[in-house]
């Protein structure tokens, strides 16, 4: 029997000052992690570009290849994993956390669906470019996310007082399948080139080849991060249920809408950014606390860490492996993430032990 | 001194209980009783202010519950569930000290009081040696506690600081006979070594009539009976409340009442 | 002796003519947009039935009765209409199986370059009897790719990025023709360098990096959007200028040509060679 919870030790006994110094090595390597990541991605690509060429000021930025590779293919793609991978694997944390079930994603609650069903229709209605400045598909996309769970989240608190996660959940289910079949309909509608555009839309992509997505999503994920950053005491309590965290001076109901709301914002924001990649939301959550024990004030920051550096070497791959030709970065996540969580799911069984 | 004073609840247009007067004086043990479906567990979060009755009110002290701060409230007043299920992989150090929450600001870290104060519990519910322990790789005994050293980390341990609840639900429901006996052993210390008030509900009637000093008898949401452990626990109200036929006893060696159920009214 | 030869010769060949009249399909569904088009401009029109879904061309396929597609073929509905030949796509197997079974006549379209349409169109006449005007509409095709050839045969090729999906606004999710197939073709043919020839695959995914990379002279983007608004083609135009270091971009040389014959190996062919042509060789028409 281990005599401990992840694999980072946890020494009996430790002191207070030995648990801080030990949460604060977590952080700071995880970070590292990233950070690492984001430096590291934007030298490496199929093509050989030159440091010096890049920041040569003597050739004007219109006619420097080289520094056009790195800073439009490959800088804000970089910095664009980081964003929507970190936004995934926190919200995953903390809906895993809200809903107490370890096998919920951010998509559980039909963000994804509510996401690319908006996507979808500006796809296929062929709307106007852009909406006030902002290319139509991302807005489209963040709008119906919000939609989505602004309709589970109506469904769990129109019953009784408080947050019912049992009703989150199945309604997110639902929703999941009511999306999708929509989506069938407006894609059985569409012409076969809008259809498919649609489907690589759902594979998740990003190629941004500029910083303005960025711009536009950093407000929300920032204010998502900010609530985050209050939540991981509260989520470690309300994983003994709502009973025992409300007994132990919660406000239950208070915390859980902003985990639900604050999660929902970062997925939303992800999702319009990058598409619905699938998958960090559950294995990089998982993984986490397979190294550090399950504490949300190490698992939260160092998943979102784990997260944005985990798909900004993905898409590094995507972006590289069958070059010229780019891979859907979700499939690669996919087929990194599927056997993992089988892995996981084998060794680890999953639930109490 | 905890005391519901007339209070009712209904689950929507379910009610659940009518009119309940009952109280625990500072440092007593009072079991709430009752067949399934009586309302135990209602009275028991009404008690924890996890619900707030529809009519009648629930006093800390001669204050209202629900004047409380949630903090305030929390540092004073703790409650064990039925049964503690994680969905992750704390440790049994990480589960106490779950118990500090209303201690610490919400960036605050454990400091080394906090930690002192977790182990110290952990000690004195028998658990110290499992502190890296996973949670969920325990047993239902050893879990349950953990789950009341989490509790009693709640409390203030300023001395001087007035008296604190544990309010514990079925404590011993999912145990096997050895675990049973220790909870109630510990629960037993806890109140005479930590000056600690109890409101256990239970449907053991032999748990209760081990451990408490006073009862109250729920039927059908009222209440059927209330008052010493003696005076509550006879052949009538048992054959009132629960419909069985019983042999109510004192048995020797602990000077404490058992009783045996013989036959259900029908039968008879 | 020859007056009973001549007759012998006379009476086999109508018998022949005979033979293939009853062979000549009178109902035919059509789910192919490209086929559809070629059977009435080769002359089988009238027989035509039902189309494809996403037919559009030429205008008389509205009127007619609307049976799936690619994707979503509707066997009820086509069997309903007791073709005695369904021109479907290759990939359709379960349906040609099917139609098999009820015995129906199928011809499977297979996507190709400029050649394979070519004897595509020739092989549809004769299973349709209308061998002579296919052939005619075969040759008329290939004929003004011959035009186009010679028309730009001197000069010199410059390198041409072919686009034909990308998410509207975006730089994102850009598809662009590989080195096989009748977009490739169709490029080489109108005396561009297709600068992805060297990928063994009609479509690519590219991503930014690629198409900096490839640094193409010329980008034709292909849209079978006809009613895209002027505003909206600025707009998507514009969207390139993201990646100023491609020599397209710098010298303005983005070019939105919209139409499904674009998108559709089909009669229209020779004219959406000739429209590329223009395209990358405007100084030569």
């Amino acid at each position: 029997m281990p005599s401990q919870a992840g694999l980072l030790p946890v020494v009996a006994r430790a002191t207070a000052g030995a648990r801080r110094r030990r949460a604060w090595a977590v952080q700071v390597g995880f970070l590292l992690m990233a950070v690492l990541a984001v430096l590291c991605a934007p030298l490496v690509g199929p093509t050989a570009i030159s440091l010096r060429q890049v920041f040569d000021p003597t050739v004007a930025f219109a006619d420097n290849v080289d520094a056009q590779i790195f800073f439009i293919a490959r800088l804000p793609r970089t910095l664009a994993g980081a964003l929507v991978g970190g936004a995934l694997a926190a919200a995953g944390v903390v809906l895993q956390a809200l809903l107490r079930n370890p096998l919920a994603t951010p998509f559980t609650l039909g963000v994804s669906a509510g996401a690319s069903l908006g996507a979808m229709l500006v796809i296929t209605l062929g709307v106007p470019l852009t909406l006030a400045g902002v290319p139509a598909v991302p807005v489209a996309s963040f709008v119906g996310a919000l939609a989505a769970v602004g309709v589970v989240y109506g469904l769990a608190t129109m019953r009784r007082q408080g947050l019912s996660t049992n009703v989150l959940l199945l309604a997110g289910v639902t929703l999941n399948s009511l999306f999708s079949a929509i989506i069938l309909f407006v894609q059985y509608l569409a012409d076969f080139a809008q259809s498919f555009q649609a489907i690589r839309w759902v594979m998740g992509n990003l190629d941004v080849s500029s910083y303005q997505p960025l711009l536009w999503a950093l407000p929300m994920l920032l204010v998502a991060a900010a609530a985050f950053a209050r939540l991981p005491r509260a989520l470690n309590v309300l994983t003994l249920g709502a009973d025992s965290a409300a007994a132990r001076g919660i406000d239950v109901l208070r915390t859980q809408r902003l985990a639900f709301i604050s999660a929902s914002l970062a997925t939303g924001a992800a999702v319009a950014l990058g598409g619905p990649i699938g998958f960090i939301g559950i294995i990089i959550p998982h993984l986490v606390r397979l190294l550090v024990g399950a504490d949300h004030r190490l698992v939260l920051p160092a998943s979102a860490c784990l997260g944005a550096a985990f798909l900004v070497l993905c898409d590094t791959a995507a972006r590289t492996l069958l070059s010229p030709m780019e891979l859907p970065v979700g499939v690669i996540t996919a087929m990194l993430g599927g056997p993992f969580f089988l892995w996981l799911l084998v060794t680890r069984g999953g639930g109490p032990r | 001194m905890l005391r519901a004073d007339g209070v009712s609840f209904a689950y929507g247009d379910e009610a659940v209980l009518d009119e309940i007067t009952v109280s625990v004086s500072e440092g007593g043990l009072l079991g709430v009783l009752g067949p399934n479906g009586s309302g135990k567990t209602t009275l028991l979060k009404l008690l924890a202010g996890l619900l707030t009755p529809a009519r009648g009110e629930v006093s800390l002290d001669g204050l209202r519950l629900h004047g409380f701060a949630r903090g305030a409230l929390a540092r004073r007043l703790a409650v064990v569930p039925q049964e503690t299920e994680l969905i992750f992989d704390y440790t049994v150090l990480d589960v106490a000290l779950m118990g500090r929450y209303p201690h610490l600001g919400p960036f605050e870290f454990e400091g080394p009081g906090d930690l002192d104060i977790a182990r110290r519990m952990l000690d004195a519910t028998g658990t110290a040696h499992l502190e890296t322990r996973p949670f969920r790789t325990l047993s239902g005994g050893e879990r349950q506690r953990v789950a009341i050293a989490s509790a009693l980390a709640q409390f203030d341990t300023d001395v001087s600081s007035p008296g604190r609840v544990l309010l514990l639900d079925e404590p011993t429901a999912s145990l096997d006979l050895a675990a049973q006996l220790d909870i109630m052993a510990l629960v037993a210390r806890l109140r005479e070594e930590h000056r600690t008030t109890v409101v256990l509900c239970t449907h053991d009637l032999n748990l209760a009539a081990r451990l408490c000093d006073h009862l109250a008898l729920l039927r059908e949401g009222t209440l059927a009976a209330a008052g010493r452990t003696d005076e509550v626990l006879t052949r009538d109200t048992i054959a009132g409340v629960y419909g069985v036929e019983a042999d109510v006893h004192r048995h020797e060696a602990t000077d404490r009442l058992t009783v045996l159920p013989l036959r259900t009214k029908e039968s008879a | 002796m020859t007056r009973i030869r001549r007759l012998l010769v006379v009476a086999l060949a109508a018998w022949v003519v005979v033979l293939t009249a009853q062979n000549r399909p009178a109902r035919i569904v059509s789910i192919v947009p490209a086929l559809t088009e070629a059977l009435f401009s080769m002359g089988a029109g009238p027989r035509v039935v039902g189309v494809g879904s996403f037919d559009r061309h030429p205008a008389e396929v509205e009127t007619l009765p609307k049976v799936g597609g690619l994707i979503d073929p509707d066997m009820e509905q086509i069997i309903a209409l007791t073709p005695d030949l369904v021109v479907l796509y290759g990939s359709q197997e379960d349906q040609v199986a099917q139609l098999e079974r009820a015995g129906i006549s199928v011809f499977v379209y297979a996507h190709g370059g400029l050649t394979d349409t070519l004897a595509t169109i020739r092989e549809l006449g004769g299973r349709t009897g209308q061998d002579v005007p296919a052939d005619a509409l075969a040759d008329r095709i290939a004929d003004q790719i011959a035009q186009v050839r010679s028309r730009i045969a001197e000069r010199p090729r410059p390198r041409v990025m072919l686009v034909f999906g990308r998410e509207p606004g975006t730089l994102s999710n850009v598809y662009a023709s590989g080195g096989l197939g009748f977009l490739h073709d169709m490029v080489e043919a109108a005396g561009g360098d297709n600068v992805f020839s060297d990928v063994a695959r009609e479509s690519v995914q590219l991503s930014s990096e690629s198409m900096l990379t490839a640094a193409p002279d010329i980008i034709i983007e292909l849209s079978y959007d006809e009613r895209m608004t002027p505003d909206r083609q600025a707009a998507e135009r514009e969207v390139w200028n993201r990646l100023r270091a491609i020599p397209a971009v710098q010298a303005g040389r983005v070019h939105l040509l919209l139409g499904n014959e674009f998108v559709q190996p089909g009669p229209r062919m020779g004219d959406a060679t000739e429209a590329i042509a223009r395209a990358v060789h405007p100084e030569a028409f």
